[in-house]
């Protein structure tokens, strides 16, 4: 054995080692059948012939690649054969052919041209495939790979050659350049396939070196596309294609698809076309914004700006590139929502509030959710249009009765309205109830006590008998309705006075709906205002339910006496304090009566000796029995009535003086009684008149109507309802502002008797705070004097803007 | 009652300080022609009284200061009855005249004279005045009212803050005008105050500030005549 090389022993011992190696293997492989033959008929070039190849071919394919690297032809053999190898090599070195890199290569080049031309190929992939694995073999890689560029980038550089001299309109140089980027991609992929054993070896071993697939798209992107000719065309191309498709026309989405996936694969998607696509789409839409703005009123410009951010997100979905959706959108946003906020608003909002137009008011409220500050600017501009709108159904500048009978109906509607708007259009946003509920409490107070007033007078309405429009549930739901406007006044103590005032009324006549109805109302103001609030409205259901269990009493008591005469009396005391305060009346009450009086008095006083009881004429009622030529009838009729009725017993003419005389009821009191009684209904004058006339004049006389006819026995004469006299209304306020002072000049000194010594400032604000009413400066300053004069403050001697508290 | 305890409580330092500053004043003049004899304060007291009576009546009082040469109205008489602690105008009882006239060391007609002087530099000094003039609110005053009668308000003003107070010309016409009719002494106090510390053009006149109601409606008024002017 010559040892002169030692090659030849390394050679001989090594694939001993591998030998055994291999042997190893191969009984695995039996079993188990390797992922590198797998991979081996994959990369067959054989089975690469179908060309339809996805571009992302080496993808698949890479992973294998480290294997295959290993598979030499010697680990091929059989374990057999190992013999044979070791025979083989101890021959004289076989010799490449001379030719073999020029032929092989002229062989490859050969097929490679004829890719480029699309016509077949004289050899077979799998021969073309053990050439490029031979010359492989043979450390001929680095010059394959850079003959393969050669014939490539001289391919692609005919390609150009087309383009630049292409004079076609853009749609036609748009399709020919897809063509020919499709069939670009095709031939590369057919290439590496041929090529694939190189691509696998020498190019993964070097990583400066572009793949063959990159150095095909590196090769387009040099020599074609960054022709600026072709750049410039292409992108304006793409442009003019979308800003067609933007205008309505229908265009080749595929061709766009396909040209812009080139460009993302080219890499110069975001330098070349995206900026540019940017800033077209910022032009017109800047445009079309201000334009729209103008022509078309609000709803309209809306749904169109919807559309357009319908369009925009199917053109993302279709061709352009995700990456340019947040921009894209943005700027959609930015130029034809953000830039017309204002006038958006100013525009159209108040119509669609006013209108009601609440799949508009979605739209609106989307749209403006995506831009910055659309929700602040649409939630503020909400609740200008509250206070604005609220302010007309509030403020009655002409005092005209009849918008303040329709006020409170208005408001509820109002709110209701407001209330579904917010739920269906603006996502029940909190900031939106918010501004709601600020607009609602500034815009009710700006008009001082009449809201107040009237919202009592409604619930007053609503609670009184015969109002049968509603069944409970309805009463109950209205009445939370009402208790929702109730909260934002401020006044509370107004709406205190004439809801006593109505309820005393509904309480003495028993003209209350339903009790029920009257105590969940008393529930619902105590829960919002506290049980101070409520603890006189609550002594007047008491003092109604001891006066029940009072005339029980009392009837036992009468009948034991055995008065002649059978009146039967029921008596409802009134603690003072707890109801609105009546003038007391005095009128000549018939004897009888005033015998009943005096045995009441008895009986009760000797129940609760040492009180003071006061008759109130003016709320009291009786039933009279009256015989009338035609037939026996029972007259309802407030106390008033009866006196004037009971002196028709004497006589059946009598003149307004003699009655006023004879009853003493004050005068208006007594017109209205009589008016009641004489120019009523036709069916109900139980008294006639001369002369004839709706009013009463002094002398005139009234006579018994003989003629009285009415189908029912029971008559309720109605007093002539006096639409609560202005007076009574402006003592109810007047003596709402008295309860005030006192309610200042206690919390004056209260806070005064905590703090001893306070600025007038601090003094004021802390008062502020404290009532719960609107008041002035200047009222409470007033009050201060007056404590002051009244010794319970004092001013600083040094500084008058200090007090002291006096004890 | 507490109304009159109020208002003299506090004079009651002043009353200590100012017999100090007595003492150093009769040191630094030894005793013009005499001392003070309470014997001889008394007699001259009765000079300007019925014999039986112990209390110096308007018309005394006419006596009196014609006697000492000064008018009735002026504002010096005021000073003087602050000394004595006069409780009521146009009176001085004798336990006043007696406590007072001791005080400032008077028993004579020309010692009395002598000190007007003295009284009238009083009136210049800030702190003096201000106790003076808010005594000359219970000095005025109906002795069964709580408040001065506007009319009594408007002479004692002019009298105290007429010369001094630029704008008190134009608080006159206001009170001519205004539905007022009586000037409680919380009004009264705060005119002084208003008149020293508010500039001739209101220009440090505050709105917000704890004014009583009547000088806040003053104000109003004065800007709304010098507007129609």
């Amino acid at each position: 054995m010559p040892l002169s090389s030692p090659n030849k022993i390394s050679l001989t011992e090594q694939p001993k080692v591998d030998e055994i190696r291999e042997n190893k293997r191969k009984r695995n492989d039996e079993n188990n059948p390797s992922p590198l033959k797998r991979a081996r008929e994959l990369d067959d070039p054989a089975n690469m012939t179908d060309s339809q190849r996805k571009p992302n071919f080496s993808a698949l394919t890479t992973p294998n690649n480290g294997i295959t690297r290993h598979s030499s032809p010697l680990s091929n053999n059989k374990p057999g054969a190992a013999k044979k190898l070791v025979i083989k090599n101890f021959k004289e070195k076989p010799k490449m052919p001379e030719n073999f890199q020029q032929e092989t290569w002229r062989k490859l080049c050969e097929a490679v041209e004829a890719i480029h031309k699309s016509c077949s190929i004289r050899y077979s992939l799998e021969e073309l495939y053990q050439a490029v694995e031979n010359m492989c073999s043979y450390k001929m890689s680095a010059n394959l790979y850079e003959q393969l560029k050669l014939v490539c980038e001289a391919h692609v550089r005919t390609c150009l050659e087309q383009f630049k001299a292409d004079n076609s309109d853009y749609e036609q140089f748009l399709k020919l350049l897809d063509f020919c980027w499709q069939a670009h991609c095709r031939q590369m992929i057919m290439i590496r396939s041929i090529f694939l054993f190189l691509d696998r070896t020498f190019v993964l071993q070097n990583s400066t070196i572009l793949s063959i697939w990159d150095m095909g798209l590196d090769l387009f992107r040099a020599n074609v596309i960054s022709d600026k000719v072709v750049e410039v065309k292409t992108v304006d191309g793409l442009l003019r294609l979308i800003e067609r498709e933007r205008n309505g026309e229908a265009v080749n989405r595929q061709l766009l698809k396909s040209l812009l996936r080139m460009l993302s694969d080219l890499q110069i998607y975001k330098e070349a076309f995206e900026k540019k696509f940017l800033e077209a789409t910022d032009r017109l839409y800047a445009a079309e914004g201000q334009q729209l703005m103008q022509e078309r009123d609000v709803p309209e410009y809306l749904h169109h700006v919807d559309k357009r951010l319908n369009e925009e997100t199917e053109r993302l979905l279709h061709y352009l590139d995700q990456s340019t959706k947040k921009p894209l959108i943005a700027c959609v946003e930015k130029q034809l929502i953000d830039q017309h906020l204002p006038q958006i608003l100013n525009k159209g909002l108040d119509n669609m509030l006013q209108e009601n137009r609440i799949g508009d008011l979605m739209l609106l409220y989307q749209l403006f959710t995506r831009v910055n500050h659309g929700q602040k600017d649409l939630c503020s501009m909400f609740a200008v249009y509250i206070k604005k709108a609220g302010r007309m159904i509030v403020i009655n500048n002409e005092n005209d009765p009849d918008k303040d009978k329709e006020m409170v109906q208005k408001l509820l509607d109002f709110k209701d309205k407001i209330d579904n708007i917010i739920d269906v259009c603006f996502g029940k946003s909190e900031k939106f109830v918010n501004a709601m509920k600020e607009s609602f409490e500034n815009f009710i107070n700006q008009r001082q006590n009449k809201p107040a007033e009237l919202i009592a007078k409604y619930v007053d309405s609503k609670l009184k008998a015969g109002n049968k429009e509603a069944t409970e549930e309805e009463l109950e739901h209205l009445l939370d309705k009402i208790m929702v406007l109730f909260r934002f006044i401020h006044g509370k103590d107004v709406f205190e006075a004439f809801y006593k005032k109505d309820l005393a009324k509904r309480l003495l006549m028993s003209k209350s709906a339903s009790v029920d109805a009257e105590k969940s109302m008393l529930s619902k103001l105590k829960q919002e205002c506290g049980a101070a609030f409520t603890s006189k409205l609550e002594g007047m259901f008491k003092d109604m339910d001891l006066s029940k269990d009072l005339s029980l009493a009392l009837k036992p008591y009468m009948q034991n006496l055995d008065v002649a005469g059978l009146i039967d009396l029921t008596v409802n005391i009134l603690t003072m304090g707890y109801w609105p305060t009546y003038t007391p009346m005095e009128v000549h009450l018939p004897p009888e009566m005033i015998r009943y009086q005096e045995i009441f008095k008895k009986f009760y006083l000797g129940k609760h000796s040492g009180r003071k009881l006061q008759w109130q004429p003016s709320l009291g009622h009786c039933v009279l029995k009256a015989q009338f030529p035609s037939a026996n009838k029972e007259l309802q009729v407030s106390l008033f009535q009866s006196l004037c009725l009971l002196l028709f017993n004497t006589g059946n003419v009598l003149t307004y003086e003699e009655i006023l005389t004879a009853t003493a009821i004050e005068e208006s009191e007594l017109k209205r009684t009589l008016q009641s009684l004489a120019c009523g209904k036709p069916t109900l004058r139980v008294l006639s008149k001369k002369p004839k006339g709706r009013d009463i004049e002094d002398g005139d006389k009234f006579y018994f109507n003989e003629e009285f006819k009415h189908p029912l026995f029971r008559i309720r004469i109605n007093q002539v309802q006096m639409k609560e006299t202005p007076e009574e209304n402006t003592s109810t306020t007047e003596r709402v502002f008295h309860d005030r002072q006192y309610q200042v000049d206690a919390a004056i000194v209260r806070i005064m008797k905590t703090r001893k010594t306070l600025s007038h400032n601090l003094l004021i604000s802390e008062l502020f705070n404290q009532l719960k009413f609107p008041v002035k400066p200047t009222d409470l300053k007033k009050r201060i004097e007056s404590l002051i004069d009244r010794d319970y403050m004092e001013r600083d001697k040094d500084n008058p803007n200090n007090y002291h508290y006096v004890a | 009652m507490p109304t009159r305890r109020r208002p003299r409580s506090p004079s009651s330092d002043d009353t200590r300080a100012k017999r100090a500053r007595v003492t150093n004043w009769s040191k630094r003049e030894p005793v013009s022609s005499s001392s003070f004899s309470s014997k001889r304060c008394e007699a001259w007291f009765h000079e300007y009284t019925s014999p039986d009576e112990d209390e110096i009546s308007p018309e005394g009082m006419e006596k009196f200061c014609e006697d000492i040469g000064v008018e009735p109205e002026n504002i010096v008489m005021l000073s003087l009855a602050w000394k004595l602690k006069a409780n009521r105008m146009g009176y001085f009882t004798a336990e006043e005249w007696a406590k007072g006239m001791k005080d400032i060391q008077c028993d004579s007609t020309e010692k009395l004279q002598q000190k007007l002087d003295y009284l009238k530099t009083l009136l210049d000094h800030p702190v003096h005045f201000k106790n003076i003039y808010r005594y000359a609110f219970d000095f005025a005053r109906e002795k069964d009212q709580r408040s001065m009668d506007i009319d009594t308000a408007k002479a004692m003003l002019s009298l105290a803050l007429g010369k001094h107070w630029s704008l008190y010309g134009s608080f006159h016409q206001f009170l001519e005008q205004s539905k007022y009719k009586v000037i409680n002494k919380d009004q009264w106090c705060n005119i002084l105050e208003f008149s020293r510390s508010v500039a001739a053009d209101l220009s440090n006149y505050d709105e917000d500030g704890a004014w009583p109601v009547l000088l806040d409606e003053f104000v109003d008024w004065f800007k709304e005549q010098k507007k129609n002017s």
